[in-house]
């Protein structure tokens, strides 16, 4: 089962993944698709909502276009649900055939708009251990609450901080449409593997 | 505070440009700072949250305040619209693209309009759309107290109104009785969106207690279910995805104090006065 047979099947692309160095730095933007082009109608890149990178660079999420995208929404001082949604996500990008591994990106993008600043998450990014191809995002509120709508995500802050949010993982195709979501903790990375797989063809 | 010159000129040439488009600013009220009590209490929740003052729109954003928008931002339209962002019932109420038509009277509310849609009419207008702290502050009061659970009118009316089902055509937002603050309508006419309707966690939902969905799995728990409009409006919260759209889901839209149209200062209005 896993997703390498599923792989086979992928479509081989020749797109060089931009190799980074030390691992802090975000994939660059696929060149695939002209950069000009209006998003396809189900594009969850139609948002114009801004965020920053762990880098503290300006950073929109139609720059992703082209790559298949596995995306959580999370936040740093989380002590349950978070960490194991990374961990299934580490275990996916582990799993993937290489060249699909190569132009797959991971992408944490916060809840805490407050604490979870770039550098916090430059933090996070080394603590786990994430390469250069995760992508970890610090947004305004106004722009964490739209992408979360747009996901079917619900949260909302604690008084002591915290955040009650529900745990979705969801997988965007080239065209940045929503082409999977796993609601849930307990779901398995199989499904979530392949459904990675057939994004990124 | 120092602004130079120029960025005044562009912000006065920016708010008579607006003022232009949608006739006059929409009447707002000033909400005085207290507090809201969450209706569901969780472990890590507080009891109260202080929420600081703000402006309210007086009425619902209405039929012919929606036109206006859909005019200037063809993206918005009924035929134009992404699916994404609002779904197959958007709007469906007004005759065509740019005619609300019969079923949608100028003067009444605007419904079928999803969160995205609210929210970016909001943007267009230079205001936001309230958090649900302040939606729920301000819908709190009564018709002639700053706490509406003690009147007996507005309970009555909010039954009479839980009883009826939605009429076709909705009435004038004119209609609506002022509540103590002097807004209108935020009861028995629509529902009305919020900025942080996404933030209610429905417990029987995909959070089940003791389940592994949530970072506070079985930690939630309502309040007070005597309150049942509440109730009813949080469940409806609950319930909905950001694109959806109903007949009688509608949104008004708030501001900070010191951004009310006309540069009025938010000093001298006092808690009923309208800043026109």
């Amino acid at each position: 089962m896993g997703f390498a047979g599923l792989a086979a099947a992928a479509r081989a692309e020749s797109g060089p993944g931009a190799q980074t160095k030390g691992g802090a730095t975000a994939p660059a933007c696929c060149c695939t698709e002209s950069p000009g082009a209006a998003f396809s109608k189900n594009s969850i890149y139609q948002l114009d909502a801004r965020f920053q990178d762990d880098a503290g660079r300006e950073f929109a999420l139609g720059s992703l276009r082209g790559r298949p995208v596995v995306l959580d929404m999370f936040f740093t001082s989380c002590g349950y649900a978070c960490p194991l949604a990374v961990t299934d996500m580490l275990a996916i990008q582990s799993r993937l055939p290489a060249e699909l591994r190569s132009r797959t990106v991971f992408v944490l993008v916060s809840f805490d708009s407050v604490h979870d600043t770039p550098e916090v998450l430059a933090k996070y990014r080394a603590q786990r251990l994430l390469d250069g191809r995760w992508v970890l995002l610090h947004g305004s509120d106004s722009s964490v609450r739209e992408l979360a709508a747009l996901l079917g995500v619900n949260y909302r802050r604690e008084a002591d901080g915290s955040y009650t949010h529900s745990n979705v993982l969801s997988v965007l195709n080239r065209q940045g449409e929503l082409a999977y979501r796993r609601v849930g903790l307990s779901g398995g990375v199989s499904e979530l593997g392949g459904a990675v797989v057939a994004a990124g063809k | 505070m120092k602004h130079s010159r120029p960025v005044r000129l562009v912000a006065l040439a920016a708010l008579i440009g607006l003022t232009a488009l949608r006739g006059s600013p929409a009447p707002m009220v000033t909400i005085p700072p207290g507090q809201y009590v969450p209706f569901t209490k969780t472990a890590r929740g507080a009891q109260a949250v202080p929420v600081g003052a703000f402006l309210l729109d007086e009425f619902p954003v209405t039929n012919a305040d929606f036109l206006l928008f859909v005019r200037a931002n063809p993206q918005w339209r009924r035929s134009q619209v992404s699916g994404l962002f609002a779904d197959a019932t958007y709007l469906s109420n007004w005759a065509n693209d740019l005619e609300p038509g019969r079923l949608a009277p100028a003067d009444s509310p605007v419904v079928h309009v999803s969160w995205f849609a609210a929210r970016a009419y909001a943007r267009w207008v230079g205001g936001r759309l309230p958090t649900m702290a302040e939606w729920e502050r301000a819908a709190s009061a009564g018709y002639r107290c700053s706490d509406g659970r003690n009147d007996p009118e507005l309970n009555r009316d909010l039954f009479a109104w839980f009883a009826q089902p939605a009429p076709e055509v909705l009435p004038s937002v004119a209609s609506a009785k002022a509540n103590f603050y002097g807004v209108r309508g935020l009861h028995c006419l629509v529902w009305e969106w919020v900025e942080d309707f996404n933030s209610v966690i429905d417990p029987a939902g995909d959070a089940g207690p003791g389940g592994n969905l949530y970072c506070a799995a079985g930690a939630s728990d309502v309040k007070d279910t005597g309150d049942y409009a509440t109730f009813m409006r949080m469940a409806l919260r609950s319930s909905l995805k950001a694109n959806n759209t109903t007949g009688s889901l509608g949104f008004r839209c708030a501001r900070d104090t010191g951004t009310a149209p006309g540069g009025k200062a938010p000093e001298g209005n006092l808690a009923t006065e309208k800043s026109r």
